[in-house]
Formats: structure tokens, C-alpha cells, sequence
């Protein structure tokens, strides 16, 4: 969260010392505030802003070049034009515009629509006798429902005592945007002179954990013991195990990828395609019917309701954004059941940028609609020949790609796999799910964790964006489900947790299925995007350090699951998903527990295979 | 002195062959490394296969997979070579993935090598720094050398670290590619090789990937020690059988 005193006069030097991340300016003659003096050297990083309140563009593009502001805030009845027109002016630096709207009880956001594409900020203040600087707050609870994803101050007569409740408001969804909070008045000895101590403090309380922007991205990174730490490594699993071919590519991602995700401009464009794109936030839905007959509180994250239809989407608009602020033109990935291909060739298409996807030559005919999809959407399918000629294969044939064109190429891997920092990557892209689970759960149950979390594990995608708020908490049950496909000792099982050693696979060390001698076995699961033989570090390391609780449901009872998910609630989910459905038998909760089931996608990909299955 | 130091300090460019253990046929390896001494080869790399080698072209790919379907395994090869230094005495490298290896134990296959003669170790993906903080020191205990890769990509700094830490030769991958892939060398290889000549390592360099005939052979070893033929060795082995690999050698050394 960032900080801006407004209101210098007397001690601007003093306040800088203090390194807050903007210095208001008041250029209104009216305030017993008024600037007129000079202003001292500023340690760099501090922005400047010029305060003004219906001055004409003259007057305001005189301010800009005698002051050097960075910011203007404008807290008349400046209109959209003016806007445009400041923001278009040619200066030196570009200026940044913060638009002032003033609340009472009420606001009707529709105000807001014409500033949209006109300025960088909002700043909402409380509506008094004067045009700012009233000294008291308004009622924060207004900007429930903020329908923009403009970045915005909060501001009006904030002082120490709002501390406490300013913790409460960040934690709600609507403050997902605050981007800066806007003191003034209380911290004064009088108009002019701050009080430095006492800002001290607001600055420390400000500053605490608790009291951080939420983002899809998170503000900095999260490094908790089931987190991956600087190496990629979620306890002994994870780590970059990639020939020297390789290590120019995943390192220039390595260096870049949290620096790039934490970029305001990058945080906003993802925000916004998931928004408007991708449809979300999705929906948190009370299963009635489901949990009367389970005897528990079962919400369901509807990540089936994406564009695409699964979760995998909003990996892929966070990589291919990554891949365009790395300068990449081409992209390839690997695709099992075609989802994640799918996914991948939606952003191309999206983005216009060429797109190859491999796909093992017997999933390629096993999933002709998803591999016709992509087609459509202007992909390339290249079929991969090698050893079993499914995932794990395509996965192989995308680094060879990858290794072949090391400068111009992204790879976009689909899941919580490969080599560091693609699991790290990967789980904050999808985090999102999580974050939204928070704040709707809040809203629906007064308390933001569930009893359980539960997810499908593949590679582990949609398991890591579900769990990812949740992993430090141990509060909050983490329970994983693998494809126990014909059965655990069947030879035909995806159950990796069960099945698996510790190894190395696509560049990763994890747990995966192989021989006594090291050789990567072939999975089987009824469900595609179960099937892959390992599965991500995160996962293995739940698994290993007793966090996270693992389940395997064979296909059978995936099947009857999904069919009956499909007629208790109206929803027919993919196979995969079906799989979390399944587990009633394996694990019994108390009536008051609230579980949440990740729905990580709809099933019509399966329709072929519920047909054929049910004899429908 | 590990017979790799010794073989590097001769005159002359070094041919070294990399075929696939348990290819054509289960049993031979060792026809094939008696074959390649007695025709004048100067080392050999014997790879383990491995079920997903992601550094390998389709050449290799296929002959890993073939050589698992005829049975290939870590204990089979280790027996196959049990005895081998009774017969040859030019520095024999095994090759491979790490998985394989991670799988046997890796202070268990390192005892292995040394008790049957092997020199040393390359293992593409064993990055630099896991092998340096975990497993340098086993390697050292039982006389192994591990060799490192380089390629055009890999920036000067990383290159005098991987010098540094290394105590054989260097393996310098021709170019961005997987094994087998290019046909000839580019001015784009030639400036490559000038410019790691012209950094003066300490380790002499060896190159590998897409040399091909005698050309490509002359070519990469303009500056360099020496160089790898792996993929057109195999498919050599493909068309013709291991009883016509002195005909191969001879297209290389003419
Ligand atoms: C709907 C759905 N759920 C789950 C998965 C499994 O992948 P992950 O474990 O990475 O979420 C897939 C993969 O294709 C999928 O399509």
C-alpha cells in the first residue's frame, strides 16, 4: 500500500525524509494550505503532486513545468475534455491524472464512466463544506461494488485512530484496487505543519503485513514454508534439473518473472483480461442439494464458467503477457486432453501471436474437437512421435522446440510442472481462485476459510491457485485428489502420490511414476488431464510433509460423481473435476464444515467419453 | 591420471563416438566399443538410455526407445562391461539422464564406474550447481570426471565458471539444438568457435552435436580438441550393422 501527505507548506523536507510514496502540493489560493514557495530536493522516488481545484489548463501546465510534478490531482468539476486535453499535452515526462470524486452516503458510480480512459487515478474523498480537507472519513462501505479496475486513493480526513479499520477495509474485495492512502489534516500541529511522529507511526501501521494491497499477483512475493523459496524449491522438491541448452531461457524468465508480475501496468492488463476475457471473478455457489445429502457446507468455485471452459486460461493470459513484456513472437506449448492447448491458442489468437502446440499422436486422435478448436483459432498441432506419444511426450517435444529456438520463443507450460520458475509461475498466475474464494466466502459465511479446500490434481494447477491463500493456514484442509484410473494396483493408475518416487521429470524433482530403474512409466486415467506420470513440486511436498491430504478415486467412482453432480445441481463437469467430486466415500465431514470443491471445468470436452461410459 | 587427462594431452584432434547401449541389439556394447578402439577411435560415450531424453534429436530418441525394448537397464549394462578393461584401454565415458542414475543411487553408480574403469560422467540435465553442492565430492571419491556443457547461448562469465569447475574437457554444443539436427556449420558456428577459442580455457573443448562427416568433423576441430558424432554413428548402426563400423571410422579420418 503506498502513502501520500498532502497539504505542504512548512516542513515538506521533513515529511520527504520519511519516504512516502507522494507529496501533495496544494495549488488553490482559497486553502490555508496554499504552495508558493520552492520546493526542496526530494530523495528520489517520491512523486510530486500538483493539487488544484478548477484552475485553468494554463495555470495547471505552468504548475507542471516550474515544479517538475510528476501528478496532478484535479478536485473541481474538471470535465473528461480537460482531462484529455492535460493528458495529451506534450511535456517532457509524462504526467499522471487523478481525477478527485467526493462521496457522502452515496455514489453513483456511473459518474466515474467518462474519466475511465482519461486518467490513471481515482481519488475518492469525503464530500464537506470544502473541496477536501474536512476532517472526518466518509463511509468506505460505498465503494462496495467499485466496478473499475483503475487503481484508486482512498482519502477524507483519514488520521492514526482509522488504522485499525483500514486493516478490516483492505481485506475486502472492493479495496483490491486501493492503490495509495491520502493523509492530510490529522496529521497536523496546523494547517501546514505535519505532524512528523505521528505520521511515522501511520506510516509503520500502514506498512504491516496485514495492511497490503490484495492482488491477483500478490504485492510481494510469498515466501511461507509451502511456498517455493529463491531456488524453486517447495522443500527437497522442485529445482531447474534442464540440460545447458536450456538455461538461458528459463533463467531470463527466472530473473524477470516476479519483477514483470509485480509491474503495476502488468498487474493492471492482467486484472482487466481476466475481468473482461475471461469472465471473472467466477462465481462462488452454495450446492444446496449436494450438501444435504453429504451433511456438509459445500460451496463450489466455478471455475467451469472461464472462457474455454477450465481454469487453464488464466495461466495462459498471464504467460502470454509475460512472453509479450520479454519481446517473445512465437509461442509453443504441449497439450494432454487439448484444454491447455486450447487455452494457449485462445491468447494467440487473442494477441496475434503464432502459436505451435504439441500434442502426443494419440491424444491428437482421441481429441479431435479440441484439436479442430485449435485449428480454428489459427494454431498449429504438431504431433508428437516419440516414446508413448501422449503428454509426457509433447511436453519433451516442446522443450526440444524450445531448446531449438532459445531467443524468440515462450513456451507456455500448463500446469504447476517443469522446471523453476514455471511451478512458482504457474500457481501465482492461478492464485487468483483463492484470492476470490477469500472475500466471497466472507461475504457468504462471515469468515474467510473454509474448513477444506479440495481440488483434482493433474500436473496440479487448479489444486495450487485453490490452495494458494490457504497454504499457511492450517486452519484450512488441503485436500488433494488423484486418478486412481482402474484401481491404485492396477497398472492402469494416475495416482502419483501413491505410485510415485522421488525423480527427476521435465526438469523438475518431484514424485513421479517410473521403474526401478528410472524410466518414466505411462499413466492411465479415464479423465486426460489427470493422466501425467509426475506431478508439480508443490504437490509432492504437501504430500510429503502431511499438509495436504491425498485421495485416489478410480474412474468408476469419477463417473458416477460427475453424473450425479450433474443431476443434484444442474452442472456437468469435467472428468477431471469429476474426481473431487468422488470423494464422500473417502472422507466424511461434519454438517457445519464448509468445503469448497474446485469446479476446475465443464464437461462438454467429455461428452464423447460420459456417452460412451453411461451408454447414454 | 584418469586416462581422459592422459588422452587429452596427445597431438592431434580427438574422434570420440556416442552410440546408445543396448542398440541395435541388447548385447552390443561390447562388440561396438572393441569395434570402435581397434579402428582408431579415441573415446568412447556409452549412453544409458533413458525413456524421455529431452536433449536428443529423433536419432537418439528412437534408438533409447529401441534399446529399453530390448531390454537395456543400468544392472544389464554395468554387467555387459564388467570386464571391459581388459580389453580396452582408451577413457570410456558413460552417458545419460539424471533420472537413471538418481534411481541406482548416485554414490552406488559412481562406485560401479570406478571398480569396472569408467573415466567419467556426462549427465546433460545435472545442472552445474546441484553438482557442485551435493554431489562433487562422490564423484571425486571414485575418480570420476564430470564434464559440462556449453552452447552459443551460454554468456562468457557462466563459461569461466563451468571452466573453473571443471577438470577434463568441456563438451561445446555446436548450436541452439537438440542432438543431430543441423546439416553443416554456419558462419554463425564458425564465429562461435573463434570466440570460445579466443577466451583461452583452461579445459580443452570438445564439440559435439551435428558434426556428421568428415567435413563437419575438420570444421569442428579447427580450434577445438575435438569432437562427438553420435547420431550418425547410429544411424550408420541402423543401415549397416556393427560389422561395418571401421568403414564409418574411415569416412571420418580420411
Ligand atoms: C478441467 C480440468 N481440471 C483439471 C485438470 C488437471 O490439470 P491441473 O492439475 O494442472 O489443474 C485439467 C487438465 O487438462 C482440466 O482440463
Amino acid at each position: 500500500m503506498k502513502l501520500k501527505v498532502c497539504g505542504m507548506k512548512y516542513n515538506p523536507g521533513e515529511v520527504a525524509a520519511l519516504q512516502p510514496d507522494y507529496l501533495g502540493f496544494i495549488f488553490w489560493e482559497k486553502s490555508p494550505r496554499s504552495f508558493d514557495g520552492e520546493i526542496p530536493k526530494l530523495p528520489p522516488g517520491i512523486k510530486k503532486v500538483g493539487v488544484f481545484v478548477n484552475a485553468s489548463l494554463d495555470e495547471v501546465v505552468a504548475k507542471i513545468k516550474e515544479y517538475h510534478l510528476q501528478a496532478v490531482q484535479l478536485h473541481g468539476s474538471e470535465s473528461p475534455e480537460f482531462c484529455k486535453e492535460l493528458k495529451q499535452y506534450n511535456f517532457q515526462e509524462p504526467i499522471q491524472i487523478i481525477k478527485v470524486f467526493s462521496i457522502k452516503d452515496d455514489f453513483n458510480f456511473d459518474e466515474l464512466k467518462p474519466y475511465e480512459s482519461v486518467c490513471d487515478y481515482y481519488l475518492f474523498d469525503t464530500k464537506g463544506k470544502l473541496p477536501g480537507g474536512n476532517g472526518y472519513t466518509f463511509d468506505w462501505k460505498v465503494l462496495k461494488g467499485y466496478p473499475s479496475i483503475k487503481p484508486y486513493f482512498l482519502s477524507g480526513g483519514i488520521g492514526l485512530e482509522e488504522i485499525e479499520s483500514l486493516r478490516e477495509f483492505m481485506k475486502r474485495p472492493e479495496a483490491k484496487y486501493c492503490h495509495t492512502i491520502d493523509v492530510n489534516s490529522r496529521f497536523e500541529l496546523e494547517p501546514g505543519l505535519k505532524n512528523i511522529q505521528k505520521l511515522k507511526e501511520f506510516k509503520k501501521g500502514l506498512m504491516k503485513d496485514e495492511i497490503n494491497m490484495p492482488s491477483s499477483l500478490g504485492e510481494r512475493p510469498v515466501r511461507g514454508p509451502y511456498h517455493a523459496n529463491e531456488k524453486g524449491y517447495y522443500g527437497e522438491f522442485g529445482g531447474a534439473f534442464i540440460p545447458e541448452m536450456l538455461y538461458p531461457n528459463t533463467e531470463e524468465l527466472r530473473q524477470n518473472y516476479v519483477r514483470i508480475m509485480e509491474e503495476p501496468s502488468f498487474k493492471q492488463e492482467f486484472d482487466q483480461l481476466l475481468k473482461d476475457y475471461v469472465g471473472r471473478p467466477t462465481p462462488l455457489y452454495f450446492a444446496d442439494r449436494l450438501s444435504e445429502k453429504y451433511g456438509a457446507k459445500i460451496y463450489l468455485k466455478r471455475e467451469d464458467l472461464c472462457h474455454t471452459g477450465a481454469h487453464k486460461v488464466n495461466n495462459t493470459i498471464g504467460q502470454i503477457l509475460m512472453a509479450k513484456k520479454l519481446g517473445k513472437n512465437r509461442i509453443i506449448a504441449e497439450t494432454g486432453a487439448g484444454q491447455h492447448g486450447v487455452a494457449t491458442a485462445t491468447v494467440c489468437a487473442l494477441m496475434g501471436i503464432e502459436c505451435v502446440v504439441y500434442m502426443g499422436k494419440i491424444d491428437i486422435a482421441r481429441q479431435a474437437p479440441n484439436v479442430a478448436r485449435m485449428k480454428m483459432l489459427g494454431a498449429e498441432v504438431r504431433p508428437a512421435l516419440s516414446g508413448s506419444r501422449t503428454l509426457k511426450d509433447a511436453t519433451n517435444e516442446a522443450i526440444r522446440d524450445w531448446i531449438n529456438n532459445p531467443v524468440d520463443t515462450h513456451y507456455i507450460i500448463g500446469s504447476v510442472v517443469g522446471p523453476h520458475p514455471y511451478p512458482d509461475m504457474v500457481a501465482r498466475f492461478q492464485s487468483v481462485i483463492s484470492e476470490e474464494i477469500k472475500w466471497q466466502l466472507k461475504e457468504k459465511e462471515g469468515r474467510e476459510n473454509p474448513d477444506y479446500v479440495v481440488a483434482c490434481v493433474g500436473g496440479g494447477s487448479n489444486a495450487a491457485g485453490a490452495y494458494y491463500h490457504y497454504l499457511d493456514n492450517g486452519d484450512v484442509g488441503i485436500i488433494a485428489v488423484e486418478a486412481a484410473g482402474k484401481g491404485i494396483d492396477s497398472g492402469e493408475s494416475a495416482a502419483t502420490s501413491a505410485l510415485g518416487k522421488v525423480g527427476i521429470i521435465h526438469g523438475s524433482k518431484t514424485l513421479l511414476m517410473q521403474t526401478q530403474d528410472g524410466q518414466i512409466t505411462e499413466p492411465y486415467s479415464i479423465s486426460a488431464g489427470l493422466d501425467y506420470p509426475g506431478v508439480g513440486p508443490m504437490h509432492a511436498h504437501l504430500f510429503r510433509s502431511g499438509r495436504g491430504e491425498f485421495i485416489s478415486i478410480t474412474d468408476d467412482e469419477a463417473m458416477t460423481a460427475g453424473l450425479e453432480v450433474a443431476k443434484l445441481e444442474g452442472i456437468i463437469p469435467a472428468i477431471e473435476t469429476s474426481h473431487a467430486f468422488a470423494i464422500f466415500d473417502h472422507k466424511k465431514f461434519k454438517k457445519d464444515d464448509i468445503v469448497v470443491i474446485n469446479l476446475s471445468g465443464r464437461g462438454d470436452k467429455d461428452l464423447d467419453t460420459y456417452i460412451d461410459y453411461f451408454g447414454l | 591420471m584418469n586416462r581422459i587427462n592422459k588422452k587429452l594431452q596427445e597431438d592431434g584432434k580427438l574422434l570420440s563416438i556416442y552410440f546408445t547401449a543396448g542398440y541395435p541389439n541388447l548385447d552390443d556394447t561390447v562388440k561396438i566399443i572393441g569395434e570402435l578402439e581397434k579402428h582408431g577411435v579415441d573415446m568412447i560415450e556409452i549412453g544409458l538410455p533413458f525413456s524421455d531424453p529431452l536433449a536428443d534429436g529423433p536419432t537418439i530418441q528412437e534408438s533409447s526407445t529401441a534399446a529399453l525394448k530390448n531390454g537395456m537397464t543400468t544392472e544389464i549394462l554395468f554387467e555387459q562391461l564388467k570386464d571391459i578393461r581388459k580389453t580396452i584401454s582408451i577413457p570410456l565415458i558413460i552417458m545419460g539422464y539424471f533420472n537413471p542414475v538418481l534411481q541406482y543411487g548416485v554414490e552406488a553408480f559412481c562406485k560401479k564406474c570406478m571398480e569396472i574403469g569408467i573415466d567419467g560422467l556426462i549427465l546433460p540435465d545435472l545442472p552445474f550447481d546441484v553438482y557442485q553442492e551435493e554431489y562433487e565430492s562422490i564423484f571425486k571419491k571414485y575418480g570420476l570426471l564430470n564434464t559440462f556443457l556449453i552452447t552459443p547461448q551460454t554468456s562468457d562469465e557462466r563459461i569461466f565458471q563451468i571452466d573453473g569447475a571443471s577438470e577434463g574437457f568441456i563438451y561445446m554444443v555446436s548450436s541452439a539444438s537438440t542432438t543431430g539436427a543441423k546439416q553443416g556449420f554456419g558462419a554463425e558456428q564458425q564465429d562461435y568457435f573463434k570466440r570460445i577459442a579466443s577466451l583461452h580455457l583452461k579445459n580443452p573443448q570438445i564439440v559435439g552435436f551435428g558434426i556428421s562427416n568428415s567435413e563437419t568433423f575438420v570444421q569442428a576441430t579447427e580450434k577445438a580438441k575435438g569432437a562427438i558424432i553420435g547420431s550418425a554413428f547410429i544411424k550408420h548402426l541402423t543401415q549397416n550393422g556393427v560389422d561395418s563400423i571401421a568403414n564409418f571410422i574411415k569416412s571420418i579420418r580420411c
